[in-house]
């Protein structure tokens, strides 16, 4: 176990001008899981590949457990490792996949034996020791990278999207696993995903990557609900926050003709940000009538794509199943304006 | 079964085709020349095998035999390791110019041997390793270093860089992944590259006939060309000495044909 930070940490690749990490700062405490998640290229893989050692750092300063390893190979590290192809040795069997790593700790026979045997037991592996990662299923090569994290008892656990190439449900089920295994071990593990149901549900925190840069650090809940700037509303959640051009008119804000009541900020021109659930279908004290595109039905809950008086773009509205709407028709809708956020249509930031 | 039976019509005609001249020479191996001369196709009436210790022993096979094996041996060996580690590098490691060394060592294909041989000699002969074994093994490695680094970077390129990457973080040395995650995972590949050097050095001739002179030098192939004279030739012996030298290929090959098998198709599934 042992916290890893990381101070302003930058790459760049040679022969590239921009920063394919941009200063990146980040605490991950002992034991902790944190998530770095963001779209594909953001950086968020190279970060990971740093703090393993497997790229250089260009600038910044790796500390694991306080001590510098900037300058430090990753066998030497004391990390654990699962990728996305999960890497398997093709040529070994699961045993000695298992213990490739103990091997060179000079670790002895008896005891590789004996951890090797425990740690397949408890991912289920144990009669499948002598298989070769080609007659295993993706399920079963997917626990045999998590198993030859875990038999090295490492100090830190990355993990590099490691469910991606997993069927839907199987995902789900490893989820869960992961989760357990975070509880049992304790361990202090970064993990790496684009996908945010795996970030909101298996993070300690979420560390969201744009661009190169952290866009927003924090618990998952914390960053869903008070998003820093609108790259993070928009990435977060599905269908995304509604992201709609508004304006001031001395105290009254208007998301097209909606005439709202607002705390003005400096700002004459913000970006109005609501989240699908935060809209309403209502007809008590509607803020605005919005005319039916489209009408999802998914059963738990029912997405309405809206256009509304006055915006550009459409507004998605998620509401219970019991909302009926027809295409076509004209509904009232009632925004919680607890749940509003503006932002600086010029810096992106949240006011 | 149409397509069964087309497909076995195809596949015996080819075998014939191929087996044909081998069986030719087999039957010639145990007749003697003035039998041949009779009659070139006929089946042997009495098998001559004692034509087998006369090569071997009086016309000097065993002393070809050795020489060949010494030389191709020693330059198939080297040329595995050391095409391996090329191969490696040059598919693993970004460093500046290591496409360039890649043109330049594949560049030396486009050359005939012909160009190249007097040249050869002549160095050869200033280091003092003209007539030798030595000297020999050295230009077949040379000779036969780029096509084996050619085989094997385009195999090592196509090994996932995560298993190395695994291997690092595992705790693995660069050298020690080469030795046990590389080697053993592009074994097929190998195995292609030891066929195909060791049968054509094996066979080789053209660089034997020019950089070796003495007798007790020559090898198999340079040996077998003792038998054919200005006037005459001993096709009889000449047959012999061609079974004697094609067993340790066909040895190498039955040994070896399963990997090659996975080397040629390799990658053909995931």
């Amino acid at each position: 176990m042992a916290n890893v930070s990381l101070k302003s940490l930058s790459k760049r690749y040679p022969g590239s001008d921009a920063l394919a990490v941009d200063a990146v700062s980040l605490e991950v405490e002992h034991g902790e899981f944190m998530v770095l998640l963001g779209p594909s290229g953001c950086g968020k893989s190279t970060t990971l590949r740093m703090v393993a050692g497997l790229e250089s750092i260009s600038s910044g300063e790796l500390a694991i457990d306080g001590r510098c390893v900037n300058d430090i190979p990753a066998k030497d590290r004391d990390i654990a490792m699962v990728f996305q192809s999960y890497a398997l040795y093709p040529h070994m069997n699961v045993f000695d996949n298992l213990a490739f790593g103990l091997r060179r700790r000079s670790v002895d026979a008896s005891e590789i034996e004996k951890r090797v045997r425990s740690v397949a037991s408890t991912l289920g592996l144990a009669d499948l020791l002598r298989r070769k990662p080609h007659a295993l299923s993706g399920g079963q090569r997917q626990r045999v990278a998590l198993g030859r994290a875990i038999v090295r008892d490492p100090k830190v656990f990355l993990f590099d999207e490691p469910l991606s190439n997993l069927d839907a449900a199987l995902r789900v089920g490893m989820r869960g696993e992961l989760i357990k295994l975070h509880h049992r071990l304790g361990a202090t593990m970064i993990y790496v995903t684009h996908d945010q149901v795996e970030a909101m549900t298996m993070g300690d925190r979420i560390c969201i990557m744009n661009g190169g840069k952290a866009a927003q650090i924090g618990a998952p809940l914390e960053v869903y609900r008070n998003p820093a700037d609108t790259f993070v509303a928009s990435f977060l959640g599905s269908p995304p926050t509604n992201l709609i051009p508004a304006r001031f008119d001395s105290e009254v804000l208007y998301v097209g003709e909606a005439a709202l009541t607002f705390r003005r900020p400096s700002i004459q021109n913000p970006v109005f940000g609501i989240r699908p659930e935060d809209i309403r279908v209502e007809g008590a004290s509607p803020h605005a009538h919005g005319e039916v595109l489209a009408v999802e039905t998914l059963g738990a809950e029912t997405l309405l794509r809206v256009r509304l008086a006055g915006v550009a773009g459409d507004v998605m509205v998620r509401g219970p199943r019991s909302v009926n709407a027809k295409v076509g028709e004209r509904v009232p809708l009632a925004f919680d304006l607890e749940a509003v956020h503006l932002f600086d249509p010029q810096t992106q930031k949240r006011i | 079964m149409i397509s069964r039976a087309f497909l076995l019509l195809a596949l015996g005609l080819y075998t014939a085709f191929a087996a044909g001249p081998f069986l030719w020479v087999a039957t010639m191996s145990v007749r003697t020349t003035s039998e041949i001369s009779l009659n070139h196709y006929a089946w042997p009436e009495k098998f001559h095998w004692e034509k087998f210790p006369q090569a071997w022993f009086n016309s000097n096979y065993s002393a070809y035999f050795e020489n060949s094996a010494l030389v191709v041996l020693s330059a198939v060996a080297v040329l595995t390791v050391v095409g391996a580690m090329a191969a490696h590098c040059l598919a693993r490691y970004r460093f500046r110019a290591n496409r360039l060394l890649y043109f330049i060592l594949f560049s030396a294909i486009i050359f005939p041997p012909q160009i190249t041989i007097i040249a050869l000699f002549q160095i050869l002969v200033q280091y003092k390793l003209y007539n030798s074994l030595l000297g020999l093994t050295l230009v077949y490695i040379a000779v036969q270093l780029p096509l084996t680094v050619y085989i094997l970077e385009s195999f090592f390129a196509r090994i996932p860089s995560d298993l190395f990457d695994a291997a690092r973080i595992d705790g693995y040395s660069e050298w020690q992944i080469f030795w046990k995650v590389s080697l053993p995972i592009a074994l097929p590949a190998l195995a292609t590259t030891v066929i195909l050097n060791t049968i054509l050095l094996w066979n080789e001739f053209l660089y034997a006939v020019v950089l070796i002179t003495d007798e007790a030098k020559r090898t198999l192939p340079l040996g077998i060309q003792r038998f054919m004279g200005d006037q005459l030739e001993d096709v009889g012996m000449i047959a012999t000495g061609l079974m004697i030298a094609i067993v340790p290929v066909v040895l190498i090959y039955m040994f070896f044909s399963e990997k090659l098998i996975q080397g040629m198709t390799a990658g053909a599934v995931k």
